[in-house]
């Protein structure tokens, strides 16, 4: 297989998720802007409140101005690195027999939503920071710009592993009728796991260091507090290995998943 | 006559009940999946408070042991948008694209009913327990409680989800319409968070928005205060009123969409 074709292949699918995405555009703005502007609004204020309730200048060392800049990032961070719809997607196609459709096309399965799903999330993220770059450039809210290519490109870096994970539950779909619950379970654990809750430098220590050291703290704590300047390089680098290590784990155990669901898998009738 | 109503109008919700939990039952993974969903998810909201509330006494103008009976409130009313509403009304966009509106309007029940409570999230009955258990005991931890406070429960509970399905059926109606609007879902799960928080924490002119115009504030807020504070019977009396009026405007609102209906089926 030569690159081009790999190449030329991959970027149909990453168009193909674009434009499938802005065919309605009220339903882009209001997933990519409107959604999570409000969200971040009411994390914000959260934070007043919080601050105005304990009368004190810093919490955790960091003063109010520190856990606006986070709770504007994490929640534009996190819509960004969360995976609902393809997760669903494959689900239903295997469930439903129309993965049959795909597989006897000459392409990967697992390549054809990777694609897709960087191209749905460099759409909606492009766009949708648009607000808490306005927003931080006119407050002056901490955000060290320089650091801010090294923090997307964690964030890019990130999908990869989240993809891993869906790719997993997708594929237990061949052993399992309905495990769309399984996606609701990943991402309500990934809430609380990724920082996107509060900055996990809040939780009591033992808490703290078990999440740092899981990858999951790199979709939302660990480009965040980069960004805004709560963490440094080191933490940084930390982040990379771990995602590099969660990502080899659960590809490894998404491509057995794969291979034990093909066999078992009667496509039948769809 | 109205005795006749309730009773036909009962044993559809009976059936629908029954269906609905042979249905869930027979994808067991899914089903436990559902629950452990659920409490992952109270877990994660009372888990928020515990932390932000080592850094601090109050937020807004309350403290943990209050925050706590708040949280408990609005875990009963999730708990029972959860189990009935949920399902039906996030889908029910999906079932106009798809033509299954036209069959539901032909049946001899009213369409408001059948699309409120197509199915039931038995699962979600559960969630009922455990809030009512978490609410009791966070009410147990206030010192010199007068538990007689706790009594307006039942009638502001019930008049907060009222509010909440007025406006969640009302968002949903749009629908019939529009026929793709799950962008407009995502709205009403972002006015809804507004209404996660203690009211106190917003800005007067935003307080005061949530308990008038979007007045997802009386979801939660409002009984929690009526059981915490001394009672403000204008807010009671507002939050009682509303409730109705909000479902009235639902029912009305769907008709006038009805008749801008156009099959998608034919």
């Amino acid at each position: 297989m030569s690159f081009t074709a790999f190449y030329k292949r991959n970027l149909g699918f990453y168009k193909l998720a674009i434009a499938s995405n802005l065919e309605y555009r009220l339903n882009f703005f209001m997933d990519a802007m409107l959604q999570p502007s409000i969200t971040s609004i009411v994390e914000m204020v959260l934070w007043m409140a919080i601050f105005k309730g304990a009368q004190a200048t810093t919490i955790g060392g960091f003063e109010q101005n520190y856990y606006l800049a986070y709770a504007l990032w994490a929640t534009f961070i996190a819509r960004a690195t969360v995976n609902w719809t393809y997760e669903f997607k494959m689900i239903e196609e295997i469930d439903q027999g129309t993965i049959n459709g795909l597989l006897v096309r000459p392409m990967n399965y697992y390549e054809y939503y990777l694609s897709q799903l960087l191209g749905y999330k460099s759409i909606t993220t492009g766009f949708s920071l648009l607000f808490p770059v306005v927003i931080i450039l006119s407050t002056q809210l901490p955000t060290d710009w320089s650091r801010f290519p090294a923090a997307m490109l964690l964030v890019f870096y990130y999908l990869f592993f989240v993809y891993s994970i869906s790719f997993c539950i997708a594929s237990l779909a061949f052993f399992f009728n309905k495990v769309n619950s399984l996606t609701v379970t990943k991402n309500l654990a990934m809430w609380l796991l990724t920082g996107e809750l509060f900055p996990l430098d809040l939780m009591p220590e033992a808490i703290r260091k078990v999440f740092l050291l899981m990858p999951f703290s790199s979709g939302v704590y660990v480009p965040v507090g980069f960004l805004t300047g709560r963490i440094g390089w080191d933490a940084l680098w930390q982040g990379f290995i771990s995602v590099t290590l969660g990502i080899l784990f659960f590809s490894v155990l998404g491509a057995l998943l794969w291979r034990k669901g093909m066999k078992a898998y009667v496509g039948t009738g769809a | 006559m109205l005795v006749q109503v309730l009773k036909k109008y009962g044993g559809i919700f009976w059936a629908i009940t029954k269906a609905s939990a042979i249905a869930e039952i027979e994808f067991r993974l899914n089903f436990v999946m559902k629950i452990i969903n659920d409490i992952f998810w109270y877990a994660a909201q009372i888990f928020t408070f515990e932390v932000l509330f080592r850094h601090t006494n109050l937020i807004g103008d309350w403290n943990l042991q209050q925050t706590r009976v708040f949280l408990g409130v609005l875990f009963i009313v999730d708990a029972f948008y959860m189990t009935f509403i949920q399902e039906n009304l996030d889908r029910f966009s999906e079932k106009v694209r798809k033509g299954e509106l036209d069959l539901l309007l032909t049946k001899p029940v009213n369409s408001q009913f059948m699309i409120t409570f197509a199915r039931i999230s038995v699962s979600c009955i559960g969630n009922l327990i455990i809030a009512s258990s978490w609410f009791i005991w966070s009410l147990s931890q206030l010192p010199d409680f007068n538990w007689t406070k706790a009594l307006w429960i039942f009638l502001l509970v019930p008049a907060g989800f009222s509010v909440m399905y007025g406006i969640r059926f009302s968002i949903a109606a749009l629908a019939v319409v529009f026929v793709r609007v799950d962008s407009m879902q995502y709205v009403w799960y972002q006015i809804y968070r507004l209404g996660m928080r203690p009211d106190s924490i917003y800005m007067p002119w935003l307080k005061f928005i949530l308990l008038t115009i979007i007045p997802v504030g009386l979801i939660a807020s409002v009984p929690a205060r009526a059981v915490l504070d001394p009672p403000e019977f204008w807010v009671i009396a507002w939050s009682v009123t509303a409730g109705p009026l909000i479902v009235w405007f639902s029912t009305w609102f769907w008709k006038q969409c009805l008749l801008r209906y156009q099959s998608s089926s034919s």
